[in-house]
């Protein structure tokens, strides 16, 4: 077994290191073990070439790590009236049975109506965590579940309030993309939060919404809470699995 | 020669041949990533390959970006020292402070066109000199006065290392 991991590093090393071939040579008491057992001719491990093997106690052993969109918590380093989100996912081919084990992601904007921005350019390795708020993905529960806390979203010119929602299956096929519509008027939540410190000026209404104004019963969530508590949201939603 | 001070970059390639235990995480992890991602830019279209959607698609070029937050907690694992790069004893010892995941190719449909590169960016080294064909680098300490020890490292610089940045010392 060792002897195999050394060849292999060995064959590694053929293909992308030919720069050590001086290294080699100049090293008399770099030799390979094998070479002698090996004396067939072909053996690309016999081409000379050979670079430094780790020689450390082996470790850190790399452990599977999801995604840092997998969270429940979206909030990040954002301000606002909290907010709980459920969404229910059903399998709209299977009698809307509830889908289990289904990848949703939903984004949406903060209070003051910006999105997060992706790490395009160079990340420092320390301090990527608050690159990506209001950002989440969960897995859907035996019930279709997924359960996020979040922050109630603002608005910016244009566009209604709304959260964005992905729904993949368990292999990361895309089963559906829509958004979350708000209620308004007297006695809802976005008239309570009443665009935070942006007020409703210039709001974009549901009806004249380019996404929503053909029709947003099935996106429509229901809004329950107060600016005291938070509110909670909730939808149910089919597609096609 | 006069002393500098530098600053490499090795770009780790990872694709489905990955070997590593590591590497092969990385792998998989981003390329459901992009997998899931790409989708938002493929939706409508006939585009499955990062090369297409980056041409035809606007915004797709964030893709890269995107990508990386499913590698974090990978890069996390590696605790600020650049893998694979080894002194001439077989330790790692490069520092990074700053990586960058490239998306060379990927196909939403085919797995196996998954290809995407970090790039690992080192802290400051001082490059004291060059020995045959290793250089002498140490740890670039600006609190540190001339007349100190330094310790330091032999390192032979190899294919997809790069010297990024250099500075004359004074």
């Amino acid at each position: 077994m060792e002897r195999k991991n050394f060849l292999k590093s060995l064959m590694i090393g053929a293909v992308s290191t030919s720069v050590l071939v001086d290294a080699c040579k100049k090293d008399s008491t770099t030799t390979t073990t094998s070479s002698t057992s090996t004396t067939t001719s072909g053996s690309s491990s016999s081409s000379g070439t050979c670079s430094v093997i780790e020689t450390e106690t082996e470790g850190p052993f790399p452990t599977k790590a999801p995604a840092s969109y997998v969270r429940s918590d979206i909030t990040g380093d954002r301000t606002g009236y909290k907010l709980t989100v459920k969404i229910t996912i059903n399998n709209s081919n299977n009698s809307c049975n509830a889908l289990s084990g289904a990848l949703v992601d939903i984004w949406h904007c903060d209070s003051a109506g910006n999105y997060s921005e992706y790490g395009g350019s160079g990340m420092q390795a320390t301090n990527y965590t608050t690159v990506h708020f209001l950002r989440g993905r969960q897995t859907t529960d035996s019930n279709g579940l997924v359960t996020f806390t979040s922050i109630f979203p603002g608005w910016y010119s244009g566009r209604a309030t709304h959260i964005h929602v992905h729904v993949y299956n368990s292999s990361g096929t895309s089963l559906k993309v829509t958004q979350i519509a708000f209620p308004e008027g007297s006695g809802t939540a976005l008239a309570a939060v009443a665009g935070y410190t942006k007020g409703m000026t210039g709001y974009t209404y549901n009806a004249s919404d380019n996404v929503f104004s053909d029709g947003y019963t099935l996106e429509l969530a229901t809004v329950t809470g107060n600016t005291t508590d938070g509110f909670v949201l909730s939808i149910s939603m089919s597609v096609p699995a | 020669m006069s002393t500098c001070i530098i600053t490499l970059c090795y770009r780790k390639i990872i694709d489905a041949n990955a070997a590593k235990q590591w590497d092969k995480l990385v792998f998989e992890s981003s390329y459901l990533e992009f997998k899931m991602q790409a989708q938002n830019y493929s939706l409508g279209t006939s585009f499955t390959t990062y090369a297409d959607l980056v041409k035809n698609v606007p915004n797709a070029h964030r893709l890269a970006g995107m990508i990386t937050l499913s590698i974090t907690g990978y890069v996390q694992q590696l605790a600020g020292i650049v893998p694979d790069m080894l002194n001439n004893v077989g330790k790692r010892f490069l520092k990074f402070n700053k990586f960058q995941l490239e998306v060379i190719n990927s196909d939403i449909n085919d797995k196996t066109k998954h290809q995407v590169a970090i790039n690992f960016y080192t802290e400051q080294l001082i490059w004291h000199h060059t020995i045959e064909n290793f250089l002498l680098l140490s740890n670039y300490n600006p609190a540190e006065t001339e007349n100190e020890e330094a310790l330091t490292n032999l390192f032979q610089v190899q294919p997809y290392v790069n010297i990024y940045s250099l500075k004359k010392l004074q």
